[in-house]
């Protein structure tokens, strides 16, 4: 749980996070500040969620890249210039990432996550991956759980994407506005004022981790409810998660028709592994999964940035528990799985 | 020289971007994102137009901004920032206005999209028109605090942007402000009207003196004795208070006595007016609430914290010299703008503000509370804007690859709705409004007024105010005679006319047109010898609402901000807000989703 951090905003503070202070309010602001995010993986993705975190005024953000920058980045990873290719991609992004908002320490760490110990894990309040296997994803969000650290995790492959977020037990506060009826004066019986009153009231959400979503049964008959709704956006997800664990690669822009073929012959696999309605998952979701388009990175990195400053201000109800970008149709949206 | 990586995008829209060239408005919040975006994806050709220039208040989302370019023309430092993400494409920056007569009908044809991040309606109306006249899809953008929405608007095939009547500002009675304030934004909005009165420039209908015009008041005996200086309004025969503050050379004490004593206790004196209300207690200098108390413990920003009535006196007094001395620097005749981040102009209005309201037994606001309300500030985050971009720049990719038809209306929630959804997009597009008296292919409107009564001066507000227009001509329809020029002078002789001396009656028709708009619509007079101003009437059963649509707070072009989203309707928000019905898209649905918008922005003072 964050330590609700008692010194008072400085005035520069109060000034740039002015907008934001105005919605979320002076509290949250301060949680935010006593807040320590760690970024695994500066794609596209990484760089815009960076950004939004970083923007929101939070007190650390680590960049945690092992990858080298490469051309196919530049599409969508604004944060490294274009003449640092070739050079560690979190290294290549700290200058912008520190123009970004000087009052936000930021560092990087270029190991690879299957180099650092569980304990860098829990130096940190929440952690957000995006580019890694499943199987690492599991251990990070199970280092997490263990040390009641929020986890999130997202990827974007060419305009699709998804968000998954284990908050562990979460208690946050929720604002609900009601309107009264106001009287003023002792005879003012008409046209009485109204005034929004705002309660705050507590709740508490459990989730549950990465490894019951992905392994979802979809014999159970509330899940092949599902089904009815007609978007296949959790297949996709879980077509592309496999690519990426079976050829330790995401599709590649080069090998566009190979790869793709690869794709839709993991998606036939898929679907009858699980019983799926033929046709259920469109060709289309499959065949524009390369590289990583901006406008996807900056939709998906927004959703995620936001469930971050949602579980850090324990303000608002953060998405339980993954969420889905489908670009064919432009809908966004949450479900809970695993449960 | 647009994809770096071949293979990212199929051939065709590969193809199609490297073919485009786009028009950005509005390098704010969302025009940061945009441009990111655009450059990243590699758009080869970027204009984009802002007229602002960078505040700190901006760089928590508006990224492409740091703490050095405050006070830098947004326009030029986006472009700079975005250009060194990709320093391969083409970007030109106008630090400008968009109502310009440099962005004529030609200068919109040139681009395969226009892309609006305005933050206000005046200049979408504007750009709407535009992008009409040259037959330009434009994808129209807008958030506010957690929502936000992207909407298509194609001549022909959409809805535009003035297709579906705006829900009538937020406006209040002059005599509500004047005589009987209830709520706290009745002082606020008093107290803006008394900085004009005394430092800015004086408009006869932001009176601030007790109106005894109030119909309530009237046969009122307290007034009688006051009667004889009345005039044939109703007003008192007095020297303006601006003449009358610079004969006491400002000085705060004289002020206050005046405003808070005096012009209270005249207040008191139309006794009618406190029969069924809590009467008013005048102040007096000397002996103000909260002088002796102990300063108060306060947890949060220091201008979270209520000032004592005491405290407002000194704030007042202190704000009165400090905005003196700033209008004596001006050149003579000159007068000051009120600014919410001018500090001595918002402390001034937040001192007057409390002040009255502590006269009205009104609950005291915070100077945080009443800047939020004076300056209409929508709360404004990095990621709604984000997804918002985000959403429109692949909408502008689909409608590059000829699929525009699937291109409809897409709503950030603030909150999931019933079936999750967090972005919600619209089943289809909305077909435009035939009687829409922009976009329909005759447009055509009423208007209502009273011939005999309302000037030419009159007409030319409403052509200007209800009808959008910059730059007004108006003919007979029929005769040809020209009653309403754009040419400085032509007309400007009969500006006091009423509509009967220049012999128009009820049912003639005009033919209004606007020359940099490219827009013409043919307006019916309509007498109504109880109109007191003017009403637009697009459909007899549908009256338009409220003419008066108040300048936009941040300049004509500016950053993100709203037309937001689908989300609850906000009481305490001043903001343009968009609040849509969606249909529900598991069902079945018999009728077309209901659409209504309620927007508001700044507040408007009703003649009584």
């Amino acid at each position: 749980m964050v330590e609700n951090n008692e010194v008072e905003l400085s005035e520069a503070e109060a000034e740039q996070y002015d907008r934001q202070i105005r919605l979320w309010g002076l509290e949250s602001q301060k949680r935010l500040r006593a807040s320590k995010v760690l970024i695994i993986g500066l794609s596209g993705l990484g760089a815009e969620t960076a950004k939004n975190i970083i923007l929101s005024g939070v007190k650390s953000v680590c960049l945690l890249d092992n990858e080298k920058l490469k051309e196919i980045d530049l599409y969508s990873q604004f944060l490294a210039p274009s003449d640092k290719i070739g050079e560690n991609r979190a290294e290549a992004s700290l200058q912008r990432a520190k123009a970004l908002n000087p009052m936000v320490d930021i560092t990087t760490e270029t190991k690879s996550v299957d180099d650092l110990p569980d304990s860098f894990f829990t130096n940190f309040d929440i952690v957000c991956a995006t580019g890694l296997k499943q199987e690492q994803l599991e251990r990070i969000n199970n280092i997490c759980r263990d040390n009641n650290k929020k986890f999130l995790c997202g990827d974007v492959w060419g305009t699709f994407g998804y968000m998954f977020a284990d908050l562990v037990d979460h208690e946050y506060s929720e604002e609900i506005v009601q309107h009264k009826a106001v009287k003023r004066g002792p005879d003012d019986t008409e046209k009485n004022a109204r005034e929004t009153v705002s309660i705050t009231v507590k709740r508490r959400a459990i989730y549950v981790p990465l490894q019951n979503a992905l392994s979802a049964d979809w014999t159970k008959p509330e899940l092949r409810s599902r089904l009815r709704r007609g978007d296949p956006s959790y297949f996709v997800m879980k077509i592309l998660l496999r690519f990426r664990d079976e050829y330790n690669r995401n599709p590649d822009p080069a090998k566009r028709k190979a790869d793709t073929e690869i794709l839709l012959r993991m998606r036939d696999e898929l679907v009858k592994e699980l019983s799926l309605p033929v046709g259920f998952v469109s060709d289309a979701l499959l065949t524009n999964v390369f590289g990583i388009v901006s406008g996807a990175a900056a939709v998906v990195g927004g959703v995620i940035a936001q469930e971050v400053v949602k579980a850090m201000s324990q303000r608002e109800p953060p998405h339980n528990n993954m969420f889905f970008f489908n670009p064919i149709k432009c809908v966004g949206f949450v479900e809970l799985y695993g449960q | 020289m647009v994809a770096r990586v071949a293979g990212v995008f199929d051939e065709k829209l590969t193809g199609a971007i490297a073919n485009s060239k786009i028009l950005v408005v509005g390098a704010g919040g969302i025009g940061c994102e945009i441009l990111k975006n655009l450059v990243l994806t590699g758009f080869p050709q970027i204009e984009i137009i802002d007229l602002d220039t960078i505040d700190v208040s901006n760089l928590n989302r508006q990224f492409l901004f740091h703490k050095e370019h405050v006070g830098k023309s947004k326009a030029q430092v986006a472009k700079d920032s975005a250009l060194s993400f990709n320093p391969h494409v083409n970007i030109v920056a106008h630090h400008d206005s968009v109502i310009s007569n440099d962005y004529g009908v030609s200068y919109f044809k040139q681009f395969n999209i226009v892309m609006n991040a305005l933050d206000n309606r005046v200049a979408r109306n504007h750009v709407n028109r535009m992008c009409l006249a040259a037959n330009v899809p434009l994808i129209e953008t807008g958030t506010a605090g957690y929502a936000g929405q992207v909407e298509l608007i194609k001549k022909g095939l959409t809805q535009c942007y003035e297709c579906q009547p705006k829900a009538p500002q937020k406006t209040f009675p002059g005599c509500t402000i004047r005589n009987t304030p209830s709520e706290p934004i009745h002082c606020i909005v008093w107290a803006k009207h008394l900085f004009n009165q005394l430092f800015g420039e004086e408009d006869p209908d932001q009176d601030v003196s007790p109106d005894t015009a109030d119909p309530e008041a009237a046969g009122n005996a307290g007034a009688s004795a006051l009667s004889s200086e009345g005039n044939a309004a109703g007003n008192i025969e007095r020297k303006s208070t601006r003449t009358w503050a610079a004969e006491t050379n400002y000085d705060p004490e004289k002020l206050f006595s005046k405003l808070f004593g005096d012009d209270i206790r005249y207040l008191l004196s139309m006794e009618n007016l406190w029969k069924k209300r809590r009467p008013p207690t005048p102040l007096s200098w000397d002996n103000l609430p909260g002088k002796d108390d102990p300063p108060t413990q306060h947890s949060g920003l220091p201008d979270q914290r209520v000032w004592s009535v005491h405290e407002c006196a000194q704030v007042f007094a202190a704000s009165c010299i400090a905005l003196q001395a700033e209008l004596k620097g001006h050149p003579e005749g000159d007068h000051l703008v009120w600014d919410k981040d001018d500090k001595s102009a918002m402390d001034f209005v937040t001192a007057c503000a409390n002040i009255r309201a502590h006269i009205f037994n009104i609950p005291l606001k915070s100077r945080f509370e009443i800047k939020s309300m004076a300056g209409n500030i929508i709360p404004a985050i990095a990621t709604a804007n984000a997804i918002v971009a985000g959403l429109a720049v692949l909408r502008a990719q689909s409608i590059l690859t000829g699929e525009i038809e699937s291109c409809t209306s897409v709503y950030l929630r603030p909150k999931v709705n019933h079936r999750g959804q967090l972005f919600v997009p619209e089943r289809t597009l909305t077909a435009p409004n035939p009687k829409c008296y922009v976009c329909a292919p005759k447009p055509e409107v009423a208007l209502a007024c009273n011939i005999k009564q309302l000037t030419l001066k009159d007409l030319t507000t409403a052509f200007k105010d209800g009808l959008n227009m910059q730059a007004p001509d108006a003919t007979v329809e029929g005769k040809g005679l020209v009653v309403l020029s754009s040419e400085p002078g032509e007309t400007d002789h009969n500006n006091h006319k009423t509509l009967e001396e220049i012999g128009l009656n009820d049912g003639c028709a005009l033919l209004v047109d606007d020359f940099l708009q490219n827009y013409e619509v043919r307006v019916r007079l309509q007498q109504e010898d109880d109109e007191k101003s003017w009403r637009l009437v697009t459909d007899p059963n549908e009256p338009m609402p409220a003419p008066k649509d108040d300048k936009p707070a941040n300049g004509a072009n500016g950053s993100d901000e709203p037309k937001p989203g689908p989300s609850r309707s906000r009481d305490d928000s001043d903001s343009d807000m968009e609040i849509v019905e969606e249909d529900d898209g598991g069902e079945p649905i018999v009728k077309p989703p209901k659409r209504r918008r309620t927007e508001m922005s700044d507040e408007i003072v009703e003649l009584c």
